[in-house]
């Protein structure tokens, strides 16, 4: 990717605290949604460094987006802790979660969630009005964000009006507008094509190379494979691998087994 | 038995969406509580005696028969007339002086009274209505009549003792209930027994027949019934006879200025109660068109589908109608009973045909309500049902969101004011709610207002709230020797500060029928309160000012003349000015005593029958009262002018009670918009929380949802209140044949405007409150699921 995208990303967040600190701790993790249900995850633990491009891999109801929704502060464990970027953030309150995401996350889905009835600008640019951006630091932003991600001449359309790799750039330009030191990708590129999938993911790479420390949550080895430096496998609400990238081939290790 | 598909949908759907069926219960239970309490209202004022007659089976004669002159067998005779339906007694009646037990002196001085000796209120006729305690069954028990109408103020409590001067040792008796006689045929009531014990040996006795007959609508019909009734009695047995549309005649034209408002009020209440049932039961139907589609998706048939959702907001509605009609009923018996107090008849209430049409009318509306759009949605493909469903078209208020972008407000704020545009019909229907809501609120402040304005001007308690009458029985007017006693009594009473001798005579007027009456005033009286609608007091002799009705009825103008004839000579008036005064159905004269003076008329007719006092700021007219009448003693009597207000309080009461439920249900229906609204926006709430919105933001933006639309149905409904108001009060006013001056109608003041400006946009923030909250407390990632 060239020069330019990557002094696009300059100014990422870092963490909180030394290098060596996580920047991402799950400590014995569980979620139930229900009391007589399975649980959702069960006692996971996880470290994620900073500046980590980290996969969760997993088949459909494994828990890799409940892991994913508990990092964001989208949802509460039932049990254990959750601590990402030196904050405790199972223990905040819903209005100190909102403030956390807006200061130190940048979340990206599936399927966009873009806001239907606002311009792609007033999309990027509501998460910096909301953290309180003046006026013309929140346009400057935006502008340049669009431009990076060569999207700025659909400023003013509306989502229902571009392909789905062009949302979803809005949308990263969206995680991307306070700089935040994480990122956090659901199936990413789940709602593409593969060329716009392989387009995507290289953006997350470059963001993962300017300092962003990416979640990625896949069921595609693929993207796994090309994108992220670390691969955490999850099924059944367990962690039961985690490899390395490049060459994964160190043994099963029991569920929440921290790296 | 197992539920079939659709009953399980139903009740899969009622259970499902536990908010929009509570809301559907209660919208229904409000509106019918108040449709049947406006209903029962408006049928009741309209002809609030006519109702408590037929209710109490009133009696169309009293006749008071001297057995002395009548046996036994001659009164039942009566009974047997052909045009005789149903009779009540004889019953053993007396005329009683009393005092109150303990207080001798002026003080304790109690009106003459009419006693009659019943064994029990109930009967064929006359059926008297037991208000509190119980009905006399011993001796020394006494049951009193409470009478609104009565000039004195008596006010015994259960309890209280009186003794009767007039019987021999002065036996006392104990007031052990009160009760009301449509037609008031007694002060009071006895055992019979009592009646033969307070009798003065000696003295004429005297029985009581209540009588009703197959034709007694029109007063020559009564006329006729009395004269058949005299014709079958032994000659001068009948020493008095009272025609109930005397009755009638009187407690009319007490309460007949101020039963238009209250029906106006009725109606609108009605008319609000329908559209808001409307408005929240096509909304829960049209809410649920993806689910719709997707039944349709699954096998059920669009026959299927429309008993499903029809079922589904029944369901609720039949609950809430139901619940509505016994909480109406209930409510409805309490106010009827102090609106019969106030319109000093027996006893109202809610009819029985009141109690079928209004939950058959609701349940109808709710039907029709349901399966217009229910039907709608049955002829769309499944497919288009669900995309019907979903989020609004792509396109709406994209405009508004620009423009509102371009504000410099918090962003959660022009988010929701945004919002509204992208729904316009629902957004129309809820601003047709809160419109609704805001005008009566508007309206109700208004005629409250005027209402006030009213009252005061009929009854003129602010400017003159204590009167002075004789107490003689054989004459009412003053000797000059007693407006001597009277005008220096009132001079040497600390806090008169005015005062005016009152006479007052019936007259006829050229070109109209029956007589009306005449006041004369034998001194300064402009500050009496009679408020003017054209041109001025009278400024001497020879001057009259007179009501609007009797200008309409005659033709006249202010600046003509008319001729009025007292004790058979002609006066000749020339009118200065036109007042508000409802007597005698809006046709009434006032003029300068020197007029009548003038006309050598004799003392019977101008000398005076009252003084009307004013008072200094400050003094309790009760106070005032109870000292004049201490002063003057027992050969005079005073008033405190505050009957109507009594029916005011009602009033008011009544207004008051039907404007906050009308409120309630326009905020229930604004609740019903904003979950439908939370409902489609799920996604979007879950959506706003990941980016960073916080909960008091969600909030704001939730409640900005319905705000601007709460704001524009306040701001249109505040002229449209008025408007009404302007409208409604005149035209009812002149259907009693009043005029209004023009402060009746300007009563909305600055502040009070601003205020029922923003009466819109409460109803709407009210409304909102908890949705929004339920909005802030959404779990983000089940948010972020919803499609």
């Amino acid at each position: 990717m060239d020069a330019d995208i990557r002094s696009g990303w300059a100014g990422a967040g870092g963490a909180t605290g030394s290098p060596a600190d996580p920047v991402i701790q799950l400590s014995g993790v569980t979620k139930q949604y229900e009391d007589d249900g399975p649980p959702a995850l069960r006692a996971v633990s996880l470290d994620i460094a900073p500046g980590e491009a980290v996969a969760v891999m997993g088949p459909s109801g494994s828990g890799k987006s409940t892991l994913l929704n508990l990092i964001a502060g989208l949802d509460r464990p039932t049990s254990g802790t959750v601590t990402v970027a030196g904050q405790r953030i199972d223990r905040l309150s819903e209005t100190g979660l909102a403030r956390f995401r807006r200061q130190r996350i940048g979340m990206i889905f599936q399927f966009f969630n873009l806001l239907d009835d606002l311009t792609v600008a007033d999309n990027v640019l509501l998460p910096a009005q909301l953290a309180g951006l003046s006026r013309r630091q929140a346009r400057a932003r935006v502008a340049e964000l669009l431009a990076t991600l060569r999207i700025e001449q659909h400023r003013d359309a509306y989502p229902a009006r571009l392909s789905g790799g062009e949302r979803q750039r809005v949308a990263i330009a969206r995680a991307l507008v306070n700089r935040p030191a994480l990122l956090l990708a659901d199936e990413p590129t789940g709602a593409l094509d593969t060329a716009t999938g392989e387009e995507i993911g290289e953006l997350l790479r470059e963001l993962n190379s300017a300092g962003h420390t990416l979640v990625l949550v896949t069921h595609n080895p693929d993207l796994a494979g090309h994108y992220a430096s670390r691969t955490v496998h999850i099924a059944d609400g367990l962690i039961f691998r985690n490899d390395n990238q490049p060459g994964a081939g160190q043994p099963a290790t029991p569920a929440g087994v921290r790296r | 038995m197992r539920a079939g598909p659709v009953g399980r949908a139903v009740r899969g759907g009622v259970a499902r969406r536990r908010v929009q069926t509570i809301v559907i219960a209660l919208v229904l239970l409000i509106s019918t509580g108040a449709s049947v309490l406006a209903l029962a209202l408006v049928v009741d004022s309209s002809a609030p005696f006519d109702h408590s007659f037929a209710a109490q089976r009133g009696a169309h004669l009293a006749v008071v028969v001297n057995p002395a002159r009548a046996t036994r067998a001659d009164v039942a005779a009566t009974t047997r007339l052909r045009q005789v339906t149903a009779t009540a007694g004889p019953f053993a009646a007396l005329s009683i002086a009393a005092q109150l037990a303990g207080q001798a002196g002026p003080n304790g001085s109690l009106p003459p009274m009419t006693l009659a000796g019943r064994p029990a209120p109930g009967g064929r006729v006359d059926d008297v209505a037991l208000q509190s305690g119980h009905w006399a069954d011993q001796p020394g028990q006494l049951v009193l009549g409470v009478n609104s109408a009565s000039d004195v103020q008596i006010g015994l409590p259960l309890g209280a003792k009186i003794t009767v001067l007039s019987a021999p040792d002065h036996p006392v008796l104990t007031v052990v209930g009160e009760a009301t006689s449509v037609t008031n045929s007694a002060d009071g009531w006895v055992t019979p027994g009592e009646i033969t014990r307070l009798h003065t040996p000696g003295t004429p006795g005297s029985e009581q027949m209540l009588y009703r007959f197959r034709d007694a609508g029109t007063a020559a019909a009564v006329r006729a019934d009395a004269t058949s009734v005299r014709a079958a009695l032994p000659s001068g047995a009948v020493t008095a006879v009272q025609s109930y549309l005397t009755v009638r005649e009187q407690e009319t034209s007490q309460i007949g200025p101020f039963v238009p408002f209250l029906v106006a009020f009725g109606v609108i209440g009605l008319v609000m109660s329908v559209l808001i049932v409307a408005n929240v039961v096509s909304g829960a139907v049209v809410s649920g068109y993806r689910r719709i589609g997707i039944l349709k998706s699954i096998g059920f048939t669009p026959g299927q589908v429309v008993a499903a959702y029809t079922a589904q907001v029944m369901v609720p509605a039949l609950v809430g109608v139901l619940g509505g009609l016994v909480a109406g009923d209930l409510l409805a018996m309490m106010l009827l009973r102090q609106a019969a107090n106030a319109y000093d008849v027996g006893q109202l209430s809610v009819p029985v045909w009141v109690d079928v049409a209004v939950p058959a009318v609701m349940l109808a509306l709710v039907a029709i309500a349901a399966l217009l759009p229910a039907m709608g949605a049955s002829r769309l493909s499944a497919v288009q049902a669900i995309a019907a469903g979903r989020a609004p078209r792509a396109g709406r208020g994209y405009a508004a969101h620009r423009l509102f972008g371009r504000l410099g407000l918090p962003r959660p704020v022009t988010i929701g004011l945004a919002a509204p545009f992208a729904r316009p019909a629902r957004t129309a229907i809820t601003l047709v709610a809160v419109l609704l809501g805001a005008a009566a609120v508007t309206f109700a402040i208004g005629l409250g207002s005027s209402l006030n304005r009213v009252v005061g001007g009929l009854s003129h308690a602010a400017a003159e709230p204590v009167q002075i009458y004789r107490t003689s029985q054989n004459s009412f007017i003053f000797t000059a020797a007693q407006q001597r006693t009277v005008q220096a009594a009132l001079a040497a009473q600390p806090g008169t500060r005015r005062y005016v001798a009152e006479t007052d005579d019936p007259i006829t007027v050229a070109g109209l029928t029956g007589e009306h009456p005449l006041t004369a005033f034998r001194g300064p009286a402009a500050w009496t309160g009679y408020p003017m609608i054209k041109g001025h007091w009278y400024t001497g002799p020879g001057q009259a000012v007179v009501s609007t009705g009797f200008l309409t009825l005659t033709g006249k103008s202010v600046g003509g003349t008319a001729t009025i004839v007292l004790g058979g000579t002609p006066i000749p008036l020339r009118i200065v000015g036109e007042d508000f005064d409802a007597r005698s159905r809006g046709v009434s004269v006032i003029t300068d005593w020197q007029t009548l003076a003038d006309a050598h008329l004799g003392p019977a007719l101008t000398e005076p029958g009252q003084y009307d006092i004013g008072l200094r700021p400050g003094v309790s007219a009760a106070s005032y009262a109870q000292s004049i009448g201490a002063r003057l003693g027992s050969s005079y009597s005073t008033s405190l002018n505050t009957r109507n207000s009594v029916v005011v309080s009602l009033m008011l009461g009544l207004i008051g009670t039907l404007t906050v439920l009308l409120a309630l249900v326009a905020g229930l229906g604004v609740l019903n918009t904003v979950v439908l609204n939370t409902r489609d926006r799920v996604h979007d709430l879950g959506v706003f929380k990941t980016i960073g919105m916080t909960p008091r933001q969600i909030v704001a933006m939730v409640i900005c949802w319905v705000a601007g639309t709460g704001l524009v149905a306040g701001l249109i409904a505040l002229p449209a209140g008025i408007a009404l108001q302007h409208l409604v009060l005149p035209v009812m006013a002149s259907s009693a044949n009043l005029g209004l001056p023009a402060s009746y109608l300007s009563v909305y003041r600055g502040p009070e405007l601003v205020a029922l400006a923003l009466a819109g946009v409460v109803i709407a923030i009210v409304g909102a409150l908890l949705p929004a909250g339920w909005a802030a407390r959404i779990r983000t990632a089940s948010a972020l699921r919803a499609e």
